[in-house]
């Protein structure tokens, strides 16, 4: 067998082949190869506009990788925070590289994240039969916020300090449940390591879970529905 | 072979060589891009000298007063563990405390007068020597004196 075709994939080289072909006399995997998802069929319609939700992802994508890596040396306790990000891009080798590909790419991603929902509102791709995808973008989108809320507040800066004092103070306006909401947040009633380490904990496990389910059911839904039609 | 074939193969020659050129482009260019990005992470872990302050200080000196007679104290020499014991009042013993098996550290044990090691029951004496356990080799041995009230400790 010289060639060997998995869905829309032709494969050529023998010893991929032969991975193949031991993955699947084990498992018996081409029938997953066959599903319709894996036919992605780009209209001719498609511009500059239809991208941003795949620019949208790769940034995610950067911006685990780079998350990931300044884990290594981020210490999140009050003491420590400032110094060891200071650490990492004064002294850490391309330390300022991967910081700076993080603040940038979160930066750019809440950019085109509203990019990609205002081609889907004003082309009304929304509408039937894509509004679970809409309702998932939805989820997406805060879980988006959410990140950069929380990330704000790691390097503790009189910047990061004060506008978590502020977003915080934000939900305490809503009626009856507000304050609760406050302390929640707050881990408290002020701003202190409590609040520090809640904030790390979301951003790098709860958010990053949440996320990526959300992405997986964003993306299949487009794989199965297909792209939209012109306008 | 008329010119119809001789056009063909021409073409089928060149074609090939664009071919190859292309892949070999590609090829070259993949690499320098996944260079420059697993150059960098690379660097960004590998741990250097200025990221975990490995200075190195040749002697260390402390005050005699730190440690009663009898009694052992572990110190951060060349920054690994070291033991210092004051058998008598002037009579001072420095070690690495890293037992040679596993790298646990030791502790003195006074009524024995030996130095014990906790993970896998390990015993040296005073000079370094193992007297049961496991241990392989000795420890290294430092030279303790005592200068006034302080104790330096130097390489043998």
């Amino acid at each position: 067998m010289n060639e060997l075709r998995l869905g829309p994939i032709l494969i050529r080289n023998r010893l991929l082949i032969a991975l193949y072909n031991f993955v699947e006399s084990r498992l018996g995997i081409k029938e997953i190869f066959d599903l319709e998802i894996f036919y992605k069929l780009a209209p001719s319609h498609l511009g500059i506009f239809s991208c941003f939700g795949g620019i949208t992802f790769f940034l995610f994508i950067l911006q685990i990788i780079t998350g990931t890596l300044l884990l290594v040396y981020y210490v999140p306790t009050t003491a420590h925070a400032y110094d060891s990000v200071v650490h990492i891009t004064n002294n850490i080798p391309f330390g300022w590289l991967i910081r700076g590909f993080h603040h940038w790419g979160a930066n750019l991603m809440i950019i085109t994240v509203f990019i990609h929902m205002g081609k889907i509102y004003f082309h009304g791709i929304y509408k039937n039969p894509r509004e679970l995808n809409w309702i998932t973008g939805m989820v997406l989108l805060m879980t988006t916020l959410s990140f950069s809320f929380t990330g704000y507040l790691l390097p503790w800066t009189q910047l990061s300090y004060w506008a978590t004092v502020v977003g915080t103070e934000i939900p305490s306006a809503v009626p009856v449940i507000g304050d609760y909401i406050k302390f929640l947040l707050r881990g408290g009633t002020d701003i202190s390591q409590v609040t520090l380490t809640r904030f790390f904990a979301v951003h790098i496990m709860v958010l990053p879970a949440a996320i990526v389910i959300f992405i997986g059911m964003h993306i299949l839904m487009i794989r199965r529905q297909g792209i939209s039609g012109p306008l | 072979m008329n010119r119809i074939s001789e056009d063909i193969i021409k073409e089928e020659i060149s074609g090939g060589s664009r071919r190859s050129f292309l892949n070999i482009s590609i090829l070259i260019s993949s690499a320098v891009v996944l260079g420059g990005i697993i150059y960098p992470v690379l660097k960004f872990l590998f741990p250097t000298a200025t990221t975990v302050g490995m200075g190195e200080i040749e002697t260390f000196s402390m005050s005699i007063n730190e440690i009663p007679v009898g009694s052992a104290k572990i110190v951060r020499y060349k920054n690994r563990p070291a033991i210092v014991i004051r058998l008598k009042e002037q009579e001072i013993y420095a070690l690495s405390a890293i037992c040679t098996h596993l790298g646990c550290i030791v502790k003195w044990q006074e009524d024995k007068k030996e130095l014990f090691c906790p993970c896998h029951a390990g015993r040296f004496d005073l000079y370094g020597n193992v007297l049961g356990g496991p241990p392989p080799k000795p420890l290294s041995v430092y030279k303790a004196v005592v200068e006034e009230d302080r104790i330096l400790i130097k390489e043998v």
